[in-house]
């Protein structure tokens, strides 16, 4: 892979280049030449692949001999020849830099983004690590986030406010103990509220889904004290599940589902559970037919376990579900928290992904207005900011969304089976000069 | 004895959980809740229905109710 922290040196290049157009940039070839980049095969005029061993192409490049018509990748230096793939919108070029320049230059004028790297020489992968261009791994520096008083740690953690992206547009259900409708920290918010506890109204008589649903999608800039909702542009919709004494069932909590899919929620957070560990069927097939109308569940996975005790626990009901995605919680310092359940084996039990769940400052019902705790139930709703953020960004839903969660989210020291693929992490923000709109996080232009 | 329980509704009867849910009440189910989206009943029954409601044409499973329980508001973990 290309490193942009490392100097080119450090690469075996054969002095051609890759230029990535964008996926909607129909006339690439044409680009090209403009800028001086000659005799550009096209994938399009070919039948076989370019590639093919022994069988060049005719054209302009298939001339050359050798196993392939991109010949120079052999060996640095070699590059001759060049052919842009179709399929792919990407193009190896043969260019000196003032093509480059030109080429570079015309694209800002013509608002067509496009990136420039060097090809390099990919090798069979055979021998001990250590070897030229290559670097041991490395252990990643300590981190201890703070709260600060304008961002909590959360927040900073899951790189929220750099992403750019709100959740605009977004709707986001938490289904817990309802919403204190008075706070003042939501005024002029979208919220829409429903009660699916007999004989209580949605108002959160208990503190827990007002906290959860300000890690969601609370203010990033509230009037007093830090901000600490992640996708502080989404709409609302908090179902009461739970009652004010905290405790709920099925009828309830799957009527909450119902109610969230059917008002078109792409992100259900689930801030609840029981220690069971047999996986129990209604939430298979609730997790399995949201994400099919594009709704994902997050559930936090449980705080049964005693680390410092020797106990890890187990992820338990629903989050143990295969089709629900299960939230572990780690601490400022990015280790799984001591309560924090650990992966059950069998199919679902895992823990899926992590997000901040330790002292997390976030909204409570008035007049108390604030309060700092722990937990899974306050990781989970860290995720599903993020999911928001994410549907916002690439529009995805249902399965893909959840894919795009868990390749977005940064590794970690700690095992999978606590973590999963780790700490949950906002979008980067867009950039309109590159292909597709997203750069990778170590992306710079050549 | 009375249990508080979800009715699964099969895929090839999503567009018709109403009907289910009717044919559920015919044989004693009192029905709480019609979930469209996601293809459920909520409900209670005695133990002595739960043959014949799964039996029912487009049930299927059904499952006994678990209730959830988060700590307190003054608890540090939740």
């Amino acid at each position: 892979m290309f490193d942009p922290d490392q100097p080119l040196t450090d690469h075996v290049t054969t002095g051609r280049f890759i230029v990535v157009f964008a996926s909607e940039d129909t006339d690439a070839p044409e680009l090209l030449g403009s800028c001086g980049v000659r005799d550009v095969a096209d994938s399009r005029d070919f039948d076989g692949p370019l590639l093919e061993s022994g069988g060049p192409p005719a054209g302009p490049a298939g001339s050359r001999s050798g196993p392939s018509v991109l010949g120079g990748a052999a060996g640095a230096g070699e590059g001759s020849g060049s052919v842009y793939f179709a399929e792919l919108g990407i193009a190896v070029v043969d260019a000196d830099p003032e093509q480059l320049g030109t080429l570079r230059t015309r694209s800002i004028e013509q608002r067509r983004p496009l990136s420039v790297s060097p090809e390099l020489v990919h090798r069979v992968l055979t021998g001990p690590p250590g070897g030229r261009g290559r670097r041991a791994a490395e252990t990643p520096p300590s981190v201890d986030f703070a709260d600060t008083a304008e961002l909590t740690w959360g927040l900073q953690a899951v790189q929220a406010v750099q992403s750019g992206y709100t959740g605009a547009g977004i709707r986001v259900a938490v289904l817990d103990t309802g919403f204190d409708s008075a706070h003042p920290d939501y005024a002029g918010r979208a919220v829409t509220v429903q009660s699916f506890i007999a004989g209580e109204d949605a108002q959160d008589g208990h503190g827990h889904g007002t906290h959860c649903i300000g890690s969601a999608c609370g203010p990033r800039d509230p009037e007093t004290g830090p901000g600490y909702g992640v996708a502080s542009g989404a709409e609302i919709f908090a179902g009461k599940v739970l009652g004010n004494a905290g405790s709920g069932s099925d009828a309830g909590i799957l009527a909450g589902i119902d109610w969230a899919v059917h008002n078109g929620c792409a992100v259900i957070s689930m801030s609840l559970g029981a220690d069971v560990a047999q996986v129990h069927p209604p939430y298979v097939a609730a997790g399995k037919r949201s994400l099919a109308k594009g709704s994902l569940i997050i559930a936090a996975a449980g705080n049964n376990a005693n680390r410092r005790g020797g106990d890890p626990g187990f992820v338990g009901v629903p989050a143990n579900s295969p089709f629900i995605m299960s939230v572990g919680a780690l601490d400022s310092s990015l280790g799984v928290a001591n309560f924090s359940a650990r992966t059950l084996q069998g199919r679902g039990g895992q823990v899926d992904i992590a997000g901040p769940g330790v002292n997390v400052y976030s909204s409570w019902p008035m007049p108390k207005r604030y309060n700092t705790i722990s937990g899974t139930s306050m990781a989970t709703p860290h995720v599903s900011g993020v999911a928001a953020l994410l549907a916002e960004a690439t529009g995805l839903r249902g399965r893909e969304l959840w894919a795009e969660l868990v390749q977005e989210a940064q590794r970690l020291e700690a095992a999978s089976v606590d973590v999963g693929s780790g700490l949950t992490l906002a979008p980067p923000p867009a950039d309109p000069s590159v292909p597709d709109g997203s750069a990778p996080r170590s992306y710079q232009p050549l | 004895m009375d249990q508080h329980i979800i009715v699964t509704v099969d895929e090839d009867h999503a567009e018709d959980v109403e009907g289910v849910a009717a044919r559920l009440r015919g044989l004693g189910m009192q029905v709480e809740s019609v979930l469209g989206s996601l293809g459920m009943v909520s409900g209670s029954a005695d133990d002595s229905c739960r043959p014949a409601l799964e039996a029912v044409d487009g049930v299927a499973s059904i499952d006994i109710q678990q209730d959830v329980q988060i700590a307190p508001p003054d608890s540090s973990v939740q």
